[in-house]
Parts: C-alpha cells; structure tokens; sequence
C-alpha cells in the first residue's frame, strides 16, 4: 500500500512556525530563569517535534540541525550544561536558522550560516555516543535473492514478566512460523506450578520451535526484537537442506520472503516534497484559521434556533390574522436577535488574541539591544484581546517600524539614563485594550521623548510647514507621520531604513483606524492606534443627502446639529467652517463633494440652511462637519468593498445593502479628515 | 474494526499517523497527551497505543505505567513512537511496560508492519 504523506506537509509547516515562535518566546524568558527545566522542557518538546516532521518530508538539513539543537537543549534540561547567556545567544540564532530551514526546499544544501552553528553547538558538547540507533540499526545487509532453505531450531524462553509488556508470545510465534514451514513446536511446561500458585499473569511457559525458513539467523531474532530484554532467544541453524526434494515448504517459505517486513529491503521512502506544495505554503498563514470547536458548536446552535424561528414565522405569515401580530412582531425580534449574535459570532471566528503578534516583539527589542549596547525590557499588557485576523496581519509591518523606533531613538543608553536620573533600564510597553468599542495598541517608552524643535526644523526645512507656521507641539509632533518627513540624520541599521512613520500611518488608516503621539521630552513617548473591532461590520448612521442615503460610521461621530445659517463662517476663499461652543470647525457639503444634485426640490438658499444639518465625526483629533440633509436612523450594515467593482472612490470607504435592497455607500471619515478641507470644498466632483 | 489510539502533541504527526492507521483498516482515537489519553481511555478500551514520548501535561513513560495499571488495558499493546534512538529512552519505556516502539522519521509502512507484528 501507497501511503503519501505530502498532503499534512502545510499542517506541518504551520505547527513548525508555531513551534519556532514558541521557542524564541521560551528562549527570551530563560534569559531572567536559566534553571527552569519546565521552560527547557517545553523548549526541547518544540525542537524535537519539528525534527520528527522533518524526517517524514525528507528535509535533511532540518533534521540534521534540529538533531544537534535536540541534543544540547536534552544536555540543558538534565543539568549537564548550564544555560549561560551565550548559550542562550546561539539558541537564539538557531532559533532564526530554524526559520529559514523550514522555508527551504526539501533538498537544499544546509546553508552556511546553519553550518557554522552546528560546529559550535557542537563544540559545546562532548561527541555524541554511538549509541545512536538510527544510524547503527539501518545499516544494510546484503540481500540474497536465491538464499537456501535451512532447518532452524529457535528456543523462546521468556521471563515470567514477558506478559507485563502487553507481548502475545503466540503472536510471536505465528510471526516466526510466518517466516517458514514449522515441523514442530515444543511446549515446555515444567515450571508452570500447581494451580493455586499460578498467577495468571507471569508466563511460565517456554517453546522450541523447529522450522525451514530461508531467512537468516538475523532475520528470525528480529521477530524478538521487542522481547530481547524480556527473553531468552537461542537460533541453531543445520546445515542447508538439498534444495531439490524438499519443495514442499520451498514455496510458502519463499512466499513469505517476499512481502516479508525486513530492514534489509529498500526502506520505505520518505515523501519528498513537491515544489508546488512549497509554493503556496508563504502564503499559506493567512489563508487559514484555526477554531476552537466549541465557537463552532455555537454556531451550529444558533443556526438551529434561526431555522425555527423562522418555520415559525412563515407559519404566521401563511395562516396570518390581525391578532398573530404581536406574535409576529415578538417572532421576528428573536430572529433579528439570533442573527446578531450570529453575526457577532461568526466574527469571533476570525478574531485572534493579539498575543500571538506581541511575542515576536521580544526578540526585536532584544536584538536592538544587543546592537546598540542598551538595557530594555519588553513588558506586554492585554495579549487575550482579541483582533481580527487580517488586521493583525496587517499590524505586524507598522508595530515592528514603532518598537524600533522606541528602542533604537527614544531609549537613551544606560549612561544617559543615569545621568538623568532615570534607572539604567529602558522599558518599552506594549499593550491593547478595548476602548469603547474599539482596540487601541499602545506602545509606549520611557526613553528621550521627542524634540518638538527638532522636528520643526525638519519641518520647515523639508518644506511641510512654512518658517512661521504657528502650530502646537501636538501638531509639530505629527507631523513626523506625513511623508517626506525623513529623518535620514539618524538614518541607522534598525529603524531608520525602509517603512517611515507616515507608512505606519497609512497602513493604519487603511485598517479604518488612527494613529496619535504623545511624547514629552526627557519623559518618553506614547503611541496609540486605534482600531476598529473588524473591518467588515460597522454601526451605521443613516444619513439622506440629496437624493440618496448614505452611511456614516456611527463610532466616528460625535453629536449633530441643526445648520443655522448665522453659525456659518466663511474663510477667506476656502470654503465654510461652522463655530459650535466656540470652536471652529471646518463644513464639507456631501452632496457637492460627492457630486449629487445639490439641493433638493424647494428648499434653497437660506430656508435650506435651517432645515439641514451637520453631523459633527472625529477623525484622529480632528472634527469636520458633514452636512447631510436627514437623519434616517441607525443600523448595523455589512461592509462590501467598491474597489472590486470600481475604482476607488476618495472619500468613500465602501458601500452596504440597506434592508430595502437599495446600495448605500459608507462615508469614508478617516480618509476625508486627512484631506485638506478647505480647498476641497471649491472642488465639485464629476464623476 | 480495530481501534487504534495515537498519542503525540503534535497535530501533523497525529494527522499522518492517523492516516496511515484508517489506510490500514483500524479505527484511530487521537490524543494530544498522556492525560488526554487517560481519561479518554475511561470510557473505551482500545487494541493499540501508539504515543510519543515527549510531550507536555503527562509524558509518554508516565502515560505507559499508567495505561499498565488500568485492568483492561494491561495487556494490550503499547508502541512507543519518537526521535530518540538513544537506548537510555528506550529502556525507561521498556522498563515501564511498553511493547515495541518505532523509531521517527515516521514511516507509514513501518508503523503497519509493526503493530501487525505485535496485535493479536
């Protein structure tokens, strides 16, 4: 029988990344507990599983390094080395090895840098025992097609406690009469005792068997491979028997041979792995999720209860009578109730606790460290809370740009530190939480802060603001998120290069969320993002502008009110802002920035300005107002991308089907806060 | 049909090993550790164990000498499945009531051929 095992490979090459980061995690905290075996234990469980998986997909480098990583962690564990920092340091750099080995080709040479490290892990360690079965047990034995049949007499003599290990001794001896034609078997029962002292589960007996088999002394004792410890085997072989007359167990005999289990035939080749397989396995993180069964259950649960709810439903529909309706009516808020947490639910199966994206973060921080000779812990808040897959996908790339951002410019080194009076030690927190309704990531330092001045210089220089712009510090200190803003001065190996803060920025918004700065110099600083629960459900406000409903995000807004014409100022020509308790903030008419008929049938001019209204949303830390011209009301609506169908749409982040049928587009506000208002209100759209 | 139980932490291995074993005729019960293994093994008995050694909450030595205490599983067959050729491992599983074991890389063929050595 064909058994091919390639299918498990993406199984096993998701567990592997799993075990690896498991690994870099435990090897970090055995940095501040060197002697915790629990912790080794766990790290030696993870090496030696992607080991056991490595050899069943033919991927020798990997088994050959998971092999030496086994053995010094196995030396680790027992006490017999100790866990010193440098030791820690080469596990660490395995640890990326590992990575890389996983990623490879089945049968790609072992790369240099994986060379080098076996020679030091080995060098660590005493040379390895020859005991090792693996490479002793398999050696060949040079296969005989026409071997001649010999008579064979093979004595069993187990101990009384054969029977403990779950051995048949007649299984045994059907295996060795497999092997030939038995002439006779012997029973030696002389020790079995009278009744009453028998106890059923010693074995006290014993059997000579007398057999032609044209196997080899070896291929008979291997029939007692797992009883050597257990039994007495003794094989006397005859000379060979004339080949001619005795045919009769010739050929059963030689039959057996054939299918017989031996080591000596080619040993069953392990499966190698198909480059197409491999192809898709980069990608193959995000194409799939794991969930808990009980987050099924439910599910299925609910669905149930849909399902009745429903039949009972269409059954007051069909027999209706003016008297079933508050039937109706309460029958049809329990299904609006199932579908809501069936909605709630089905979300749930794509949320993650953000835990698994913070545990990575350690070994970043510790890496700067290394490099920039500086002290800082990672400390980690609220890994359970729980975020949508994709978005945390997403995250990784912006979170990793501020971490390096914190550890390499805002931790100071530890001498700096002390002469600000500040403990040697920098500590960089990362934390998420829940924050009415959304997640905020926090990652904050306690290192140097931010030099306002500096940045205004840089500011000014790049060409962001004009030399006698007047802005806040708050303000200055954003705009280190516009692009162009670079910072090539203190360009450096690990933050300086690639993705700048206004990429972090971007990507953030693109995940429908915002990113503020807080910092206070000397102090340290603070970075939130904040993010919506999921990307594919939101609470809606529905809104009438002109002739059609549009949808605002519900989070985002603050409060509406009624449009008075005398709340409106002009800005010298750029367009209209509306004073709300003494605050300025800027207008943008929907219907003219989104191109819809601009007035509705009899109402102009100033009755118009009475009866429309403003819908006050916040974006970051900015307000607009949207002037709608009806509030329709409130509603959960289900995301659909426009880009699939159109181009994207500035200022419009997707569309939803109202209950109606009808399409309604969803009002991007974080993209329209990030515009600049005032010259886009002149602009009519024509599309 | 035959039930078979696998035992090992991880799931690629318990998927492949799973596998091989319906391939070859047996009914397969899946644990993830030693004490998963136990407690499923209140309720059924099964013809076979097949566990590895290493794995978290309860080992595969602990698992064996437990398994040996339960009556109707005293006798039954205990494959030993892991990396570790060295013979210290092996004589701790022997020493606690194992069977036979095998030695990974996990190999389908291997694995049927041994325990239809060892069933009865």
């Amino acid at each position: 029988m064909k058994i091919d095992l390639s299918q498990f490979l993406q199984t096993y090459l998701l567990e592997s990344a799993e075990h690896i980061a498991s690994m870099e995690t435990g090897l970090l905290q055995l940095r501040s507990a060197p002697d915790d075996v629990e912790l080794l234990n766990s790290i030696f469980r993870s090496a030696h599983t992607i080991k056991g998986g490595a050899g069943s997909f033919a991927m020798t480098s990997l088994v050959r390094f998971t092999h030496s990583l086994e053995n010094l962690l196995d030396r680790l564990r027992s006490s017999q080395m100790q866990a010193t920092s440098e030791v820690i340091d080469l596990l660490l750099r395995s640890v990326d090895v590992l990575r890389e080995l996983v990623q490879a080709e089945a049968d790609a040479p072992m790369p240099q840098a994986a060379l080098e490290l076996v020679e030091r892990i080995e060098a660590l360690q005493p040379a390895e025992p020859a005991e090792d079965e693996s490479c002793t047990d398999d050696a060949p034995e040079p296969v005989q097609d026409d071997r001649e049949m010999k008579l064979y007499s093979v004595e069993f003599c187990p101990d009384r406690e054969l029977l403990s290990s779950g051995t048949n001794p007649i299984v045994l001896l059907r295996n060795l009469a497999a092997l030939g034609t038995v002439s006779c078997c012997h029973l030696h029962s002389e020790e079995l005792p009278a009744l009453a002292d028998l106890n059923p589960e010693k074995c006290y007996l014993s059997w000579t068997v007398e057999l032609a088999s044209r196997c080899s002394d070896s291929e008979l004792r291997e029939v007692f491979e797992f009883v050597e410890h257990l039994a007495e085997i003794r094989i006397h072989s005859a000379e060979p028997l004339q080949k001619s007359e005795d045919a009769a167990p010739q050929a059963p005999a030689s039959a057996v041979v054939k299918s017989l289990p031996s080591k000596t035939g080619p040993a069953a080749a392990p499966v190698h792995r198909k480059t197409t397989v491999k192809k898709a396995d980069t990608s193959g993180e995000s194409g799939s999720i794991r969930v808990a069964i009980d987050k099924v259950d439910r599910l299925i649960d609910l669905v149930g209860e849909l399902v009745i709810a429903h039949v009972m439903t269409a059954q007051m529909v069909d027999d209706f009578e003016p008297s079933c309706l508050p039937k109706l009516r309460e029958a049809v808020a329990s299904m609006e109730r199932n579908t809501r947490e069936l909605h709630e639910r089905v979300m749930g199966i794509r949320m993650l606790p953000v835990g698994t994206l913070f545990q990575r973060y350690s070994r970043t921080v510790y890496d700067i460290a290394q490099s920039t000779h500086k002290q800082i812990r990672l400390e980690t808040n609220g890994e359970e809370t729980e975020i949508d897959k994709g978005m945390l996908e997403l995250l990784g790339d912006p979170l990793t740009h501020l971490i390096r951002n914190s550890a390499d410019h805002g931790v100071e080194s530890p001498e700096v530190r002390l002469a600000a009076g500040k403990p040697a030690e920098g500590v960089i927190s990362l934390k998420a939480f829940h924050r009415s309704g959304r997640i905020v990531i926090e990652i904050s330092d306690d290192g140097a802060g931010i030099n306002t001045e500096r940045v205004r210089l840089k500011a000014i220089e790049r060409g962001l603001i004009g030399p006698d712009s007047q802005l806040d510090n708050e303000q200055i200190r954003m705009l280190i998120f516009e692009p162009g803003f670079s910072t090539k001065e203190e360009v450096s190996d690990l933050s300086g290069r690639g993705v700048g803060m206004d990429v972090v920025k971007r990507n953030v918004q693109q995940l429908n969320g915002t990113v503020t700065l807080e910092s206070e110099e000397g102090r340290g600083s603070t970075v939130s993002i904040e993010l919506p629960l999921t990307l594919a459900i939101l609470e809606g406000l529905l809104v009438r502008v002109s002739d059609r409903t549009l949808v605002l995000p519900l989070l985002s807004v603050i409060e509406t009110v009624p449009l008075r014409k005398e709340q409106i100022v002009r800005v010298a020509e750029r367009g209209e802002a509306i004073v709300i308790r003494e605050e300025t903030v800027p207008l943008l008419r929907l219907s003219r920035f989104l191109g819809l008929p601009q007035e509705t049938a009899g109402a102009t001019g100033a009755e118009n300005g009475n009866r429309q209204l403003a819908v006050i949303v916040e974006s970051g830390r900015r307000k607009v107002g949207l002037v709608v011209d009806e509030l329709l009301g409130q509603q959960q609506v289900v995301v659909k991308s426009l880009e699939r169908h159109l181009h994207k749409v500035d200022g419009l982040m997707g569309a939803t089907i109202l209950g109606d049928g009808c399409v309604a587009p969803i009002v991007d506000v974080t993209g329209i806060g990030a515009m600049d208002l005032f010259s886009l209100q002149g602009k009519v759209k024509t599309s | 049909m035959r039930k078979v139980m696998i035992v090992d932490d991880s799931v690629s291995m318990r998927q492949m090993v799973g596998f091989t074993l319906r391939k070859g005729g047996y009914e397969v019960v899946e644990a993830q550790h030693g004490q998963e293994a136990l407690s499923k093994l209140q309720g059924c008995t099964v013809d076979l164990i097949v566990t590895d050694l290493n794995m978290p909450v309860m080992d595969g030595i602990t698992l064996i000498q437990n398994v040996r205490k339960l009556p109707a599983m005293k006798s039954k067959p205990i494959l030993m499945l892991t990396t570790e050729g060295l013979a210290s491992k092996k004589e701790q599983g022997k020493a606690a009531g194992a069977t036979g074991w095998l030695v990974k890389p996990f190999d389908p063929a291997k694995l049927l051929q041994t325990i239809a050595k060892v069933l009865p």
